[in-house]
């Protein structure tokens, strides 16, 4: 059953055809191009497929691209400050060394951006838990931990969101 | 992994929902959170024609509750507001913990209160308290409404007593007594994401001498085809008065009563040993909050 439906993604209304069992992240990588949401396992035990709908995080691989009309969808690519700069949570992920093969970092960012954005000032067990659900198969939690704390001090400083 | 191809439909009021879910019967699953429907389909567990989606229908969702007469919670609701919901939490804190253990953040915040129970997984973490709590499900039709126990609506693994053409829109959970108190604790491989291999609740209050043992209900979860409720640990402690012994005969009875199997995540032999380890803890737990209110 195919269907043309409107997704506001990043700011930005698109109008597609999609078949009704699309799921979202097949509809940003493969007919929006945005690959920076990854896919991982498709089966919502990696987290690697986070965006955010409506501010919550969400895992892209188990949403039906249907359902996700009249919400705002944030991926990784539409965290870019005006002018293309690196939104603080990824500039602290770069300079903490919080990647490795980079897989989960979508995910990962995107984790920690729904936290901020409800949370600005996270506790030490806060931040873990809400990437608990992610899974960083280098194993490189402690600078992602990091790198998050460190995020949260920046954008407080300069009441980024 | 892709699911079959399906018809996708949206109702946005109760009487478009009963409507559908009553013509289409078995050709349709009721899809809320995704986070199992999804899984199943793509696995092809599961392929229905339709999928009717009950996230849009805002009479579906939300925490009500009323001093003296108790809570009403959607079936829609996320798992993630019953987690953070603070009258949740200082009434039925059994059930705040549990889901705050379930999953990981997407999973809480995507998955819904109706979908643990509909699921019908014996290891979900949510329907052990709700049944504790003393939970009514809400059973909804173009026909009418009725209401069911919580451990009466899930007969088996993925079984439910759900009559084609009604949807869970709620679960009701009594006031409860002033000096109760509830708790919740479970067994997993780690503390995110994992499924777990025994959890529990127990509803529990004294006496006002502190030390009697006045009402108990509890409830296993993961040892058997549905949430248990023991008969046998009530009928050992209610009169008696709280003690490490009676403590041990009731870990016995736990033991006896749980019927665990052995699978992926655990032996029948280890599961046994945690209902005793954990039923330990959970009476001793509760005895020292029940003290204290």
């Amino acid at each position: 059953m195919k269907q043309q439906i409107s997704l506001d993604i990043n700011g930005r209304v698109y109008d597609l055809v999609i078949s009704h069992r699309d799921l979202l992240v097949d509809v940003l990588r493969k007919k929006l191009g945005l690959t920076g949401t990854k896919k991982g396992c498709g089966n919502g035990d990696c987290a690697a497929c986070t965006v955010q709908v409506d501010g919550e995080p969400t895992l892209s691989c188990l949403t039906l691209a249907i359902s996700c009309q009249g919400k705002k969808i944030i991926t990784v690519e539409g965290l870019a400050q005006p002018g293309g700069a690196l939104h603080p949570i990824q500039e602290a992920f770069v300079n903490q060394g919080a990647i490795q093969c980079g897989y989960c970092t979508p995910g990962m960012v995107m984790s920690a951006k729904a936290l901020l954005d409800k949370n600005p000032k996270p506790t030490l067990e806060e931040i873990k838990l809400a990437i608990s659900g992610n899974l960083c198969r280098c194993t490189g939690y402690k600078r992602i931990i990091e790198a998050i704390e460190i995020a949260a001090a920046t954008m407080s400083a300069q009441e980024v969101k | 992994m892709y699911t079959n191809e399906f018809e996708y439909l949206a109702p946005t009021t109760p009487a478009e929902a009963f409507e559908l879910v009553g013509r289409l019967g078995s050709k349709a699953r009721i899809l809320a959170g995704g986070t199992d429907l999804v899984v199943l389909m793509k696995d092809k567990l599961t392929s229905p024609e339709y999928v009717i989606d009950i996230k849009n229908i805002k009479e579906f969702k939300g925490i009500k509750y009323e001093l003296g007469k108790g809570m009403t919670i959607g079936a829609t609701t996320k798992i993630s507001e019953v987690q953070y919901s603070e009258i949740v939490q200082e009434k039925y804190p059994a059930l705040a913990y549990a889901a705050s253990q379930l999953g990981g953040t997407q999973v809480r915040h995507m998955g819904t209160i109706g979908g643990n129970t509909c699921n019908a997984s014996p290891s979900g973490e949510t329907p052990t308290p709700l049944v504790a709590l003393g939970a009514k499900v809400v059973l909804s039709s173009a026909a009418g409404e009725r209401e069911l126990p919580l451990e009466d609506f899930i007969t088996g693994v993925r079984r439910l007593d759900l009559k084609e053409g009604e949807i869970l829109t709620r679960f009701i959970l009594p006031e409860p007594s002033p000096k109760s108190v509830s708790r919740y604790t479970y067994a997993g491989a780690r503390d995110a994401m994992e499924i777990d291999c025994v959890n529990m609740a127990v509803n529990f209050e004294l006496e006002d001498d502190k030390e009697t043992i006045k009402y108990v209900k509890f409830v296993l979860g993961s040892v058997f085809i549905k949430p248990l409720v023991s008969k046998e640990v009530p009928a050992l402690l209610i009169g008696q008065k709280f003690s490490d012994a009676l403590v041990e005969k009731a870990v016995a009875a736990a033991q006896g009563e749980a019927k665990p199997i052995s699978d992926v995540r655990a032996s029948e032999w280890y599961r046994n040993e945690m209902v005793g380890n954990l039923t330990r803890r959970l009476l001793k737990e509760a005895f020292a909050a029940a003290r204290e209110v």
